[in-house]
């Protein structure tokens, strides 16, 4: 069962590993899909928005972790 | 007709992650070898691609089943996931907020752990090198499959992807074999850097297609997508190394 749990965690952590970050992905994908299929919104005007919100996502989630106060860390075993 | 232009960026990015990653359960295969010998790395290793393939073999017809736009939109958004969540790790190390991940320090770690847990139970000490051997390259390799999927699925491109992920096995194998020591010297941020900024850009393609988004210049947009992400990195990083503070020497 450790092998399970190991394996579960292992792919929880590869797409899930900081919440607040997956959910302002999936709140752009979201936004994007929504105005696209139920605004009207033209699917090009859609992708655009799709990948602007995505950079700024990145760009927000590092300044937060590293506006986070944090003590020495040992070397991290995973990505 | 697979074109170099659509198929180069899907070799190149799962050769790059794939390094990554084998590298990863090299190290710890290394360990196992080191303190048990290399029969207990060798059949946990084996084991482990084993059960990988049974893994692919199993999806693999699966995938010809799901509808393109469907699965387009959910490799996509799962390559955001994971691709913007690589290059966040990575900026915040290329920006000094989190330590840069050590190869040699987690093979020294390793060696400790398994030499305590051999101390502790004298009795199946090849079945415990061997299982540690086993999870490293089954939860390193759960990776490499899914970014070979993931770049690859979407256009039909699952073989090249593959060939690259193999490419990387073998160089990471050779060169191991070789030096017999972790590949410490493996610039390994500047590979995660340059791999999230990939699988993000694949990300964003592969999910705008997915909403029925039909991109300018269809493939070449991907290296737009590439240039921008690798900006948005390096000014993440650059601004989260101005919030870091000043240390005296």
């Amino acid at each position: 069962m450790t092998l399970l749990n190991d394996v579960v965690a292992e792919l929880t952590g590869m797409f899930l590993g900081d919440a607040r970050l997956s959910a302002a992905i999936l709140s752009v994908v979201a936004g994007a899909a929504g105005l696209i299929h139920a605004a009207n919104l033209p699917p090009l005007a859609g992708g655009g928005l799709l990948l602007v919100g995505c950079l700024g996502v990145l760009i927000l989630a590092v300044l937060r972790s590293a506006r986070r106060p944090s003590g020495p860390k040992p070397p991290e075993m995973k990505t | 007709m697979v074109t170099w232009s659509t198929a180069a960026p899907a070799i190149g990015s799962a050769f790059l992650a794939s390094i990554v990653e084998v590298v990863e359960a090299f190290t710890i295969i290394l360990v196992v070898a080191t303190l048990r010998g290399w029969r207990p790395a060798v059949f946990g290793t084996a084991a482990a691609l084993g059960v990988l393939a049974a893994i692919v073999l199993a999806l693999g017809p699966l995938l010809d089943r799901v509808p393109m736009h469907l699965l387009q939109l959910v490799i996509g958004v799962l390559l955001l996931l994971f691709g913007i969540g690589w290059l966040r790790k990575a900026a915040l190390r290329a920006g000094g907020v989190i330590p840069l991940h050590d190869e040699a320090a987690i093979f020294a770690q390793q060696m400790a752990h398994l030499g305590a847990d051999a101390r502790r139970r004298t009795a199946s000490l090849n079945w415990i090198a061997g299982m540690t051997a086993f999870k490293a390259v089954l939860l390193e390799g759960l990776e490499v499959v899914f970014i070979v999927i993931a770049v690859g699925a979407g256009r039909g491109l699952l073989w090249p992807a593959s060939l690259g992920a193999l490419a990387a096995c073998a160089l990471v194998l050779v060169v191991g074999a070789i030096l017999h020591r972790p590949l410490a010297r493996v610039p390994e941020n500047s590979l995660k850097f340059g791999v999230g900024v990939m699988l993000s850009a694949f990300g964003v393609f592969w999910t705008g297609e997915g909403l029925g988004v039909d991109w300018p210049g269809a493939d070449l947009a991907l290296l737009v997508f590439a240039a921008l992400f690798f900006g948005a990195g390096l000014l993440a990083a650059r601004l989260a190394r101005a919030l870091q503070p000043e240390t005296t020497p």
